[in-house]
């Protein structure tokens, strides 16, 4: 029973943790129940010793003891016997012995007790089996605290010395916290014994700090001998040592300044004397864990990163406040893009990017150490809070003399960790030079100059590589490479040529070394002028004669700047021939042209330019002009900007080909330019800033053969082609009535601006204003177009037209740059005249012939009408005075005895105004006659001799504006009956009258001058104030009107007979000097004026 | 400009001590302190905001914070009524050569806190420099009326270099909260004398 008890016990404080023991104890248990049965059955009387058990704590000696038998008391003596080979015995009064350790296998004990009743023996069999191996409690020496970091340090001794084998060893450590003794860890630790007495150690990291609570410490082993066969025990519990911290009499927080990695999780305590209310991290409040006393502390799970100065952590105590700060942040990134490079292969630059931010500042930011590892060298990085190179941080290391290889490693620390990255360069192969200074460029000669520049650094054991930029205004530039054998700080010097000379440069600079890393920065740039040279070839040259024919003038245009290789001081020029040389020298520069008199033989003409250097090769010209006779003007139109001449190659032009070219108004010698090709090409396209669309020019082409030049074509031309800009001037030569013969004049060629293509004819019936209004355009039928395509055709027979008809006619010229403007003219044809006097005739006959037969009747049967209408004695039954009703309107002069009204034929009935609309009836209209209401108001209708008189107001083209419009009602124009009746109310006053509805009665042609444009709210108005309108269009009117003007043109020169006057344009039609002659009062018109015909000029 | 009139008003400093009135240097004392009060809010705000939650809340205050080394400046009115010129005189005189010890041990203090924040760093600089100039004008003030100099002594001791980061955030706080309040009461101060001795 008590064996069982002494298995349980352990197996429950080992907690399952050791499962594998647990079948050996299982195999103990069978062995320890076999022996316990056979003790039990030896020891059945309790007379004698019993309940032998055996222990060891050290493997060497037994500790073994027994149970006294009843009745045993005390001086009883017992003889502990081992039965092996040499049989001992031990004498002994107490009930237990040591004994060294036996050897394997069974050991027959025999315990004979020896008492003053007599003696009683028990006999056991013992094996190392039964043998229970209990280590030594175990003893901490020291158990120590680190505050800062909440370390527990414990220290003990292994006593290993006592056991005589190696073993293994398990250490079971348990620490319990607050004076409640709450156990927070058990852990174990395994060790082995060597044989000797060893001191181990054991730290542990409180996740509270320790300040906050006391902490205790106790520890138990268990020795695991794998050659002991017997029991293992765990032994017992260690006594417990504590840690206590004696607090200030001020609250403390703890932990103090703890840099921690973000997303940790975090206890702080508060240690204090008094209550704390409340505690908080940042603005975030936490619950609060009690500890011992007042001490509290508070739990921040995964905390985030801090600011600069770190998260705040508060407590809250009566009447003060306690607090802490802790920095969370991470540990440094590996930095990123580790690159070392030199400028000057003295001195290393490392630089990298440090990563993701630490979050950290201050004494806890990133310290970087820069480990060079062939030679040893470190140096270490200055803290930089705001880094000068953006992201980017930078180490610079000297160089170790002959050393190339460098084997960095980059160590950064912080303290949350550590990280490095490391990078093996071939320094030379890493150069990135400083800017060149000092950069200047010398002349060597005209062509090629010396650059030199400064260049820090030692170079010596490599090559440089350059790269110069020649840069020329307003041209592309040119990068040259140049290698050169790298220096000790010092200047280089390279020559450039290729050079043009007399031309503006800028050079500058930028050098790698040749194992190529990356370029300098462009040095300076400068800019140089090179030296004159000699011009590379004599100017352009072309002659031409005077008009007279006795001077050769000799052109030559300025040599291109890349020709001329310097400032062309002056030019020579000079004309030989077999017999002389004339020569003129020194022309200054801005002169390219000369005139020496020659006579007509042939000379050669050479001009040479000269600058400061010397003089060009002379370029020749023959004076003499080969004719040719089958020369021919050609035509051509431009495209785009130039114009494009081919010819068929000649081989008899041997040299080269001219084509000159001038403005075709302008006077002779024409030259305007001119261009040389070369002898095998058949085309040039002529382009020139200088050429305008729409103007004529000339072009030459001369072709050169046995050192005189050939007229080959000669071409008029144009760029680009433009309408005309002047309409063709014609007139009309004759007109029958039914025809027109016009003719017209040429178009300057200033004014053409193109080819003439033709002329394009228009005509149609119709008066000046009314055709005026409708466009010619506008593809109307009874606009007849005849075009004339013949450009050389310079009049036109119009026939098939009807007699004394308007015409209008126009004529305008095109090009195929398009139509020109339109020139018009308003023609009447002539009368048929036969026609005209039978029309006449007949109705003048039939008038006479009906006066005649009417006077005969009324002589024959004059009695009858005698009695009829005057009676001696009027009979009253036969007065027709009572039936005056039905006859009143008759006619008859019978009624003139009633005293009647005379009774107009025009049965005008006068109504009383009852409406805005009077009624009128039956008004017939024979004569339109202008009637000026100035005039008008004080005439007597009866003595009104029908004399149309209207102030000279002067035609005007464009419609009348709507003011005149309304003003238009004072210039009434009415129509005469029999009687040549006049309105008798000034036409104020009718214009006053009219919206008041007051006028009996309205002439018919109360009508607006404005005729061009219908406008629609005047009539409204019209209509809405006036009880009348206008029956007809004026416009109709117009145009049927007989006395219409007979000929107008476009200029408004009245060409026309009779005297009416224009119902629209209020003016006489009839110049001022017909004023005074007779008019026609029946029809309108004359005899006399019928075949006046103005012609225009 | 504000380094211009700082320069002024430290320029009688430079002069060589004269037997002068005292309403001079009491004015240009009195000016620099009414000069200093319209900065004192702006840098303890700009302070607090630097030192992250609960020191950067709205309307943070720990009147319950003092510093041992450095005299508080509030006092009974009774009290301070009572003290005669020279009383009044080396008190703030004592104060504000604490205030310049500390506001330099404040500006080294934030400069490991708070290293990237140049605009605090100046602040507290030029308050320690105006602080010194108010010591200067307060000095020959006593002088003009013929009072002893205090000696400049260490107000701060060996205490403060083990200070925990909160310590330290709580120091500044209340070095920069006390000049603010011995500003108002040096201007109180110079008012009264200024009162009393006329120009």
């Amino acid at each position: 029973m008590d064996i069982y008890l002494r298995w349980k016990r352990p197996s429950r404080l080992v907690d399952n943790k050791r499962m594998r023991t647990t079948s050996d104890f299982q195999w103990l248990l069978s062995t320890f129940v076999l022996l316990y049965l056979m003790n039990h059955v030896t020891s059945q009387r309790k007379e004698t010793p019993y309940d032998l058990k055996c222990t060891t704590n050290n493997l060497k000696m037994w500790d073994c003891s027994w149970k006294a038998p009843s009745g045993a008391g005390h001086g009883t003596l017992y003889e502990f016997c081992i039965d092996n080979r040499s049989h001992s015995c031990y004498q002994l009064a107490r009930t237990n012995i040591e004994i060294p350790a036996l050897s394997h296998g069974d050991h027959e004990i025999t315990i004979r007790s020896l008492q003053d009743a007599g003696s009683s023996t028990s006999e056991f069999i013992l094996n190392e089996k039964n043998i229970s191996l209990i280590p030594d409690t175990p003893e901490i020496l020291n158990l120590s605290a680190d505050f800062s970091t909440s370390t527990l340090h414990v220290k003990w001794n292994d006593k290993g010395s006592v056991f005589p084998r190696h073993s293994n060893v398990i250490w079971e450590i348990k620490i319990l916290r607050k004076k409640s003794m709450e156990l927070v860890k058990l852990v174990t630790h395994n060790t082995s014994l060597s044989g000797k007495d060893a001191v181990h150690h054991w730290s542990w990291v409180s996740d509270l700090p320790l300040e906050c609570a006391a902490h205790y410490v106790g520890m138990r082993c268990y020795v695991d001998s794998p050659l002991f066969s017997g029991h293992k025990e765990w032994s017992d519990w260690s006594p417990v040592k504590n840690i206590s911290w004696t607090p200030d009499s001020q609250a403390k927080v703890f932990p103090q300044d703890k840099v921690v990695l973000v997303g940790s999780d975090i206890t702080f305590c508060c240690v204090s004397q008094e209550k704390v209310l409340s505690a908080q991290i940042g603005r975030t409040y936490c619950p609060l864990i009690h500890l011992d006393g007042e001490n509290v502390a508070i739990e921040v799970h995964d905390i985030s990163v801090s600011d600069n100065s770190g998260t705040n952590v508060v407590f809250m105590i009566e009447d003060n406040v306690s607090g802490t700060v802790v920095f969370a942040g991470y540990p440094p990134d590996i930095p990123q893009n580790l690159n070392c490079e030199t400028h000057d292969l003295k001195e290393i630059i490392c630089s990298w990017n440090p990563g993701r931010p630490t979050g950290l500042v201050g004494p806890r930011n990133t310290s970087y150490t820069l480990f060079e590892g062939f030679s040893g060298k470190y140096i270490r990085f200055k803290r930089v809070e705001v880094s000068a190179n953006g992201s980017y941080h930078q180490l610079l290391f000297q160089m170790v003399p002959n050393q190339e290889i460098y084997n960095f490693t980059l160590y950064a620390r912080n303290p949350l960790g550590r990280s490095e990255a490391t990078i093996l360069v071939n320094i030379t192969e890493k150069v990135y030079p400083h800017t060149p200074t000092s950069f200047k460029v010398k002349d060597i000669n005209s062509t090629a100059v010396i650059l030199s520049w400064h260049l820090p650094g030692s170079f010596a054991k490599i090559n440089l590589l350059c790269q110069i930029e020649i840069k020329k205004i307003n041209s592309v530039q040119e990068l040259r490479n140049i290698t050169i054998k790298g220096v000790e700080n010092s200047s280089y010097r390279i020559a450039v040529g290729k050079l043009n000379p007399y031309t503006v440069y800028t050079f500058r600079i930028r050098c790698s070394a040749e194992t190529f890393w990356k370029w300098s920065k462009w040095s300076n740039k400068k800019q140089h002028l090179t030296t004159e040279a000699i011009p590379s070839k004599g100017p352009d040259t072309w002659r031409e004669w005077s008009s007279d024919g006795k001077n050769l003038i000799i052109y030559w245009k300025p040599l291109p700047i890349n020709e001329a290789n310097g400032k062309i001081l002056s030019y020579n020029v000079s004309c030989s021939s077999d017999e002389e040389t004339q020569s003129l020298s020194e022309i200054p520069d801005p002169q390219h042209k000369a005139e020496i008199q020659l006579d007509k033989n042939d000379y050669i003409i050479s001009v040479v330019a000269k600058n400061s250097v010397g003089a060009s090769p002379p370029s020749k010209i023959a004076s003499m002009e080969i004719p040719n006779d089958d020369l021919k003007t050609e035509q051509a139109v431009g495209m785009g900007k130039g114009i494009l001449l081919t010819w068929h190659q000649d081989p008899n032009m041997t040299c080269d080909y001219v084509i000159k070219w001038c403005n075709s108004s302008r006077s002779a010698p024409c030259l305007m330019d001119w261009r040389k090709v070369p002898s095998n090409s058949t085309e040039v396209l002529i382009e020139s800033d200088q050429f305008r669309p729409g103007v004529r020019y000339n072009f030459f082409l001369y072709g050169c053969r046995n050192q005189g030049y050939q007229l080959l074509r000669s071409i008029i031309g144009y760029i680009e082609e433009l309408a005309p800009i002047v309409a063709p001037n014609f007139t009309v030569e004759d007109t029958s009535a039914d025809s027109i013969l016009v003719k017209w004049e040429d178009i300057p060629v200033e004014e053409l601006r193109g080819f003439l293509r033709g002329y394009l004819f228009y005509f149609e019936k119709g008066e000046r204003d009314t055709s005026k209004i409708r466009g010619l355009e506008s593809g109307r039928s009874d606009i007849k177009v005849k075009n004339i395509t013949d450009i050389s055709q310079k009049t036109l027979r119009i026939a098939d037209l009807q007699g004394k008809t308007s015409y209008h006619l126009v004529l305008r010229a095109y090009t195929d740059g398009g139509m020109g403007p339109e020139k018009s003219m308003f023609v009447v044809t002539k009368e048929n005249s036969v026609g005209l006097i039978i029309a006449i005739l007949i109705p003048v006959a039939v008038a006479v012939i009906v006066g005649l037969v009417t006077s005969i009747l009324c002589y024959r049967k004059r009695e009858w009408i005698k009695e009829t209408f005057y009676p001696d004695i009027p009979n009253p039954e036969n007065c027709k005075a009572l039936q005056f009703q039905k006859s009143v309107c008759e006619g008859s002069s019978a009624l003139k005895t009633l005293e009647m009204n005379p009774c107009t034929p025009n049965s005008v009935e006068v109504l009383e105004t009852r409406s805005t609309f009077p009624k009128i009836e039956d008004t017939e209209i024979i004569s339109p006659v202008a009637e000026c209401p100035e005039d008008s108001s004080g005439a007597e209708p009866e003595n009104h001799v029908v004399v149309s008189y209207c102030p000279p107001i002067i035609e005007e083209e464009i419609p009348n504006p709507a003011g005149d419009e309304a003003g238009g009602t004072s210039q009434v124009i009415y129509i005469d009956v029999q009687s040549m009746y006049q309105p008798q109310v000034k036409p104020e006053e009718e214009h006053g009258k009219d919206p008041a509805g007051g006028a009996g009665y309205k002439p018919q042609m109360h009508l607006p001058i404005n005729s061009t444009v219908e406008d629609i709210a005047a009539e409204d108005d019209l209509d809405k104030t006036a009880g009348y309108r206008p029956q007809a269009n004026v416009n109709t009117w117009n145009l049927v009107s007989p006395d219409s003007p007979r000929s107008t043109d476009s200029n408004s020169e009245i060409v026309s007979f009779g005297s009416p006057c224009s119902i629209n344009s209020r003016q006489f039609l009839i110049p001022p000097k017909d004023e005074d002659s007779p008019q026609s009062n029946g029809g309108g018109w004359s005899f006399t004026n019928f075949f006046q015909n103005k012609p225009n000029d | 400009m504000c380094p211009l009139c700082l320069l002024m008003l430290l320029l009688p400093l430079l002069s060589p001590a004269a037997p002068i009135s005292p309403a001079g240097p009491i004015s240009q004392a009195y000016s620099l302190a009414l000069y200093m009060q319209k900065n004192t809010s702006t840098l303890l705000q700009t302070y607090l905001q630097y030192q992250g939650s609960p020191f950067s809340d709205p309307g943070f205050s720990a009147p319950e914070l003092q510093l041992s080394s450095l005299p508080p400046a509030s006092v009974s009115f009774k009290i301070w009524h009572a003290l005669d010129d020279g009383e009044r005189l080396s008190r703030a005189q004592w104060a504000f050569l604490a205030l310049t010890q500390h506001l330099q041990l404040v500006g080294d203090d934030q400069s490991d806190l708070n290293p990237g924040s140049p605009i605090l760093l100046a602040q507290l600089g030029a308050a320690r420099l105006r602080a010194q100039g108010l010591l200067g004008n307060m000095a020959a003030i006593m002088t003009a009326l013929g009072l002893p100099i205090p000696p400049e002594e260490d107000t701060l001791g060996l205490v403060p270099f083990g200070a925990s980061a909160f310590e330290r955030k709580c120091r500044g706080y209340v070095v920069t909260r006390e000049y603010g309040h011995w500003t108002d009461r040096a201007v109180r101060d110079l008012a009264l004398l200024k009162a009393k001795y006329p120009a």
